[in-house]
């Protein structure tokens, strides 16, 4: 088990509230993963990465994250199931400038893929097998792939079980497993799209009770731009 | 928790903002009231489960997994959307949910009545084993998976793989199927078909023309051990 939440604001009024905002969606994943947390935001600078062990709410407060602007942040609460708890395998993996992965589940062909990955140069830093899945996304828009064709990528070439919500500079992406086993909701409304595992994520954020709440259905890329 | 009617504590209203989700359970498992109102739920997980009276619960807002799950006897409104498993493993009693359900509602439910004013996400009645449930708008894919007994009505259009291994529950879908599941076939509407819908529309408050559904169910070419087959197993 593993929690994830994105925020991607469409409202540039809400800028300066980015951190104030994200704090207790992140906050409220605690229960799905309390090995570790990460989280990366995006301002007009560019975009930060933390990552730690530990508790949401005190890797949050020790980055004081709550007071940072922004256009959009990923997080993610880890359950550790096939590798060490450690601050470099806590999610997001970022493999390339402004690009962020988040996943929840596991995929069983991660080594296959790492090895296919190496051929072309590209190397793991980690033995996550989230971080495969990162990589590779990078790769296929390194070689001009779209996010979401990237993604759909995923479907043919990784087997197991994913929710990921996969970022750039520009765009915010989700997609699931064509079972659909991780849970996953989105909320959008005319200032924000924002993404969680569970909805008690979303339930403190401005106007969720007027949102369009969805879920995901399974091997569908859902995308917004900016 | 402040009783709306204090001295015969018919009513009590519990304000999850300023009550845990265990003192909530706790009261709902011993009642002092015939009557309760949760307020400020926030989508929080395992509202109302393991009740075992005749109590009426009126949720104000979004609850989240799990909730009114192993209901026996108890009356449950959700004013609101639903997470994952609402009204699971359910023995009798009712549930009502306003808003839309998440995945799996009504798992393996065993008795009851379980109504969804809006759409249900996936797997809705994974493995139901007898409860009734009705759904006002859509169902999402592989739902009634493994469905042993009890009814599922879907009053919207129904998902990829209806039924998947399904034994003897009985499906009534107005609109469209994306496809059906293995083992899953169209059968007849007879004449004891249309009373039990018409029963079951009656019982959740919704209003359709009976003739609109069409029902599904098991081939039995799956579950019944076929003796040509022995060499296989």
């Amino acid at each position: 088990m593993c929690g994830i939440v994105g925020l991607h604001l469409k409202n540039p009024a809400l800028q300066p509230e980015l951190g104030r905002l994200f704090v207790p969606m992140i906050e409220a994943m605690t229960s799905r993963g309390p090995d570790s947390a990460g989280l990366a935001l995006y301002d007009d600078t560019g975009m930060h990465v933390v990552k730690d062990v530990g508790l949401p709410r005190d890797i949050c407060a020790a980055h004081d994250i709550a007071s940072r602007s922004g256009y959009q942040a990923v997080g993610h609460t880890r359950m550790a199931t096939e590798s060490a708890i450690t601050p470099e395998h806590a999610h997001p993996f970022t493999p390339a400038p402004g690009l962020a992965l988040v996943h929840n589940g596991s995929f069983s062909n991660h080594a296959s893929v790492r090895r296919n990955l190496a051929f072309d140069g590209i190397t793991c830093t980690t033995d996550n097998d989230s971080e495969v899945a990162a990589r590779f996304i990078g790769r296929e828009i390194a070689r001009g792939a779209d996010l979401e064709d990237a993604m759909r990528m995923v479907l043919k070439e990784f087997d197991g079980f994913f929710t990921l919500l996969v970022t750039t500079a520009t765009q915010f992406a989700v997609l699931r497993d064509s079972f659909a086993c991780k849970p996953a909701v989105i909320a959008e409304t005319t200032d924000y799209v924002a993404m969680a595992s569970e909805y008690h994520a979303l339930a403190e954020l401005p106007g969720i009770t007027d949102a369009r709440i969805v879920e995901p259905e399974p091997e569908r890329v859902y995308a917004w731009s900016r | 928790m402040v009783a709306l009617n204090a001295g015969i504590t018919q009513e009590l209203k519990i304000d999850l903002a300023t009550s845990s989700i265990r003192e909530l359970n706790a009261e709902l498992h011993a009642p002092t009231a015939r009557r309760y109102e949760v307020h400020n739920p926030r989508g929080a997980e395992a509202i109302a489960v393991g009740l075992r009276d005749e109590i009426d619960v009126e949720i104000h807002g979004p609850a989240g997994y799990y909730c009114a799950g192993m209901n026996m006897h108890a009356d449950i409104v959700v004013h609101g959307n639903v997470g994952t498993g609402v009204a699971e493993n359910m023995m009798s009693g009712s549930v009502r949910v306003r808003g839309d359900a998440s995945q799996s509602a009504g798992a393996t439910a065993h008795g009851g009545l379980l109504v969804i004013e809006g759409s249900a996400s996936m797997r809705c009645g994974i493995s139901m084993k007898g409860v009734d449930i009705v759904v006002g708008g859509n169902v999402g894919p592989m739902s009634a998976f493994m469905a042993q007994a009890g009814r599922l009505v879907v009053c919207g259009d129904a998902g990829e793989g209806l039924g998947d291994s399904i034994y003897e529950a009985r499906l009534y879908v107005r609109g469209s199927v994306a496809s059906l599941g293995s083992d899953c076939v169209e059968k007849q509407m007879r004449d004891e078909h249309v009373a039990e819908l018409t029963e079951l529309l009656a019982a959740a408050g919704m209003d359709h023309d009976v003739s609109q559904f069409r029902r599904f169910g098991s081939a039995r070419r799956l579950y019944h051990f076929a003796a040509h087959n022995s060499a296989a197993y």
